[in-house]
């Protein structure tokens, strides 16, 4: 007799392999094979998750054919099931996952369009946090300020692309015109995701104002930010961009880095 | 007569029913007269503005939370990230019911998003007890713990389940949350006769019922039962929540319905039905109790 941790191992295997004689051994049949009865959890687990990855990507949806969006979904929850039971917090695997399938190389776009879907469910499901006020940063000295970090409200989210991401998810929202049509090559998009209330907010973001904020946003010190802001735009002004942070409610808390923390790129 | 909503609070074995978002903006702007709304826990742990919608409810309606990802029958234990965000909820929320079900979904850090079925034995029985303790203390509440839909059962069993559900209210404290619907899916699909099942359930501990709807599946020359929660309530399952509230008298009630979501007056009738239900099945001693 298979111990209790065993069992559960068996069925996880039979649920997410085809790997099934093991458990299908441990079921009684009574007048039905038992392949058939673990089907049923099988078509639950399967479906509802499918059901929650189509809710997160609906742009990513209308892309591709519905055969594939339904085979892609189950690979990715055969590989990649479910960390722990808020499903809202599903699926953030599933651009990469989408950008190394073969098939997706055709549409190019289509893994940013879902990191896109996904910073916006990201976004949704964010917990609540009170923005801080400029104003909290005035008894900062300026050579100490260079050493800050600062915290942004859960719901901020950036991505960038080669591709007008911003246009065809728009284009591929359920009320956008039918014969809408992009051209790939108007060139690329710094996008900023965010919430306002119960709104979801998309920005796009010039190349620089985004390499500031995604670095702030990834926990480097200013000095750090200023210095990757610097890459494309010279004449960056940090005493310009960090005020704009603050009157987009962005900030949510600052905290002093330790010496020479930011020297080391941080997780 | 079912109570106004401002009355229900007085009345806690009143009819409730499941609260899906897509009903919650009626809900609020009509103010119908049900005695409680039941909601799943899982929904409302993240962030946004769905915890938001359950202080608005709770304003309004008595609150019952219903968890279907702890996982009370894990071999490795309870995730103590859910609990930990399970009792903040509970303490914003205040509900006064709190129920899961007797049910694994995880494993080897996958979650695997359905209630799946025990084997009944000695050593799965010490695994639950000790589960639902630990979120007992953990939570500072008694747990109503659930029958599941069963579509299988395990060769090695040797426990049937009302009697292991028996043992386990009895080692753990917990209380009992008697889903009919579950016991005529269960009974159809493993042979077993579901008001044997009824009778054998340890009825004091029973705190609440769950109607719902299911459906039928073939497989081959048989059928089985599928728990879906997308129709109305079938006709045996009306039979066995009467013998229900004869046997466990007037608890709360609550129809559930998550899958082909009805407009939110069918889903009010399918509650005044349960509510016509009650004072034609029990007698007035029971009501009193």
């Amino acid at each position: 007799m298979l111990a209790l941790h065993e069992v559960q191992t068996e069925f996880r295997r039979a649920i997410l392999t085809v790997d099934t004689d093991t458990f299908c051994a441990l079921i009684a049949a009574d007048g039905l094979a038992p392949e058939e009865r673990l089907g049923v959890y099988r078509n639950n687990i399967v479906a509802s998750l499918t059901a929650v990855l189509r809710e997160t990507f609906p742009a990513v949806c209308r892309l591709v054919e519905e055969q594939f969006f339904a085979y892609a979904a189950h690979e990715f929850i055969c590989r990649h099931p479910p960390e722990c039971a808020v499903l809202a917090e599903y699926g953030g695997r599933f651009p990469d996952f989408l950008a190394a399938s073969a098939p997706c190389r055709e549409l190019v776009y289509l893994a940013d369009v879902a990191r896109l879907e996904g910073l916006m469910k990201v976004a949704a499901n964010a917990a609540h946090a009170d923005p801080i006020a400029a104003m909290t940063l005035g008894d900062v000295a300026a050579e100490d300020a260079q050493r800050l970090t600062l915290q942004l409200h859960p719901s901020f989210g950036f991505v960038a692309s080669r591709w007008p991401i911003d246009r065809i998810w728009r284009a591929n929202r359920p009320e956008a015109a039918a014969e809408a049509t992009i051209d790939l090559a108007a060139g690329g998009v710094w996008l900023e995701v965010s919430r306002a209330d119960a709104n979801i907010v998309m920005r796009s973001l010039d190349c620089t104002t985004f390499a500031f904020r995604s670095a702030v946003q990834r926990g480097e010190t200013l000095e750090r930010a200023t210095e990757a802001a610097l890459v494309t735009d010279p004449a960056f002004d940090l005493c310009r961009a960090l005020p704009a942070l603050f009157l987009d409610g962005a900030v949510i808390a600052v905290n002093s880095a330790q010496p020479h923390a930011g020297r080391e790129p941080r997780q | 007569m079912i109570p106004k909503a401002q009355d229900a609070r007085a009345i806690p074995a009143a009819i409730g029913i499941g609260m899906r978002t897509l009903h919650f903006d009626e809900i609020i702007a009509t103010r119908p007269a049900i005695g409680w709304l039941e909601v799943h826990a899982e929904n409302y742990l993240g962030g946004g503005p769905a915890p938001l919608r359950l202080d608005t409810i709770r304003q309004e309606y008595p609150l019952s939370l219903h968890g279907v990802g702890l996982s009370l029958g894990s071999a490795e234990g309870l995730a103590d990230d859910h609990l930990r965000r399970l009792r903040t909820l509970i303490a914003r929320t205040e509900p006064f019911l709190v129920s899961e079900h007797l049910s694994w979904s995880i494993t080897g850090d996958a979650y695997l998003n359905d209630l799946l079925p025990l084997p009944y034995t000695e050593e799965s029985l010490d695994i639950v007890v000790a589960n639902v303790a630990k979120a007992q203390a953990a939570l500072g509440r008694r747990l109503l713990v659930e029958n599941p839909a069963s579509y299988l059962r395990y060769r090695h069993s040797t426990i049937p389940e009302p009697d292991f559900l028996g043992e386990l209210v009895r080692r753990s404290g917990c209380g009992l949350l008697c889903d009919v619907n579950n016991i005529f899916v269960t009974c159809g699909n493993l042979d077993l006769n579901a008001e044997a099942y009824l009778e054998a359930l340890p009825a004091a501990a029973v705190g609440e019922i769950h109607i719902a709807g299911h459906s039928r599946v073939m497989r081959g020359s048989q059928s089985l039962v599928i728990d879906d929660h997308g129709s109305p309530v079938a006709p045996p399952v009306w039979d066995l929540y009467c013998r229900a509230l004869k046997r466990f008298g007037l608890v709360p009630s609550l129809v559930e319905w998550d899958n082909n979501l009805p407009p939110l007056t069918q889903l009010l009738d399918e509650a005044w039905k349960a509510e016509r239900a009650a004072p034609a099945t029990v007698d007035c001693d029971a009501c009193a109790a």
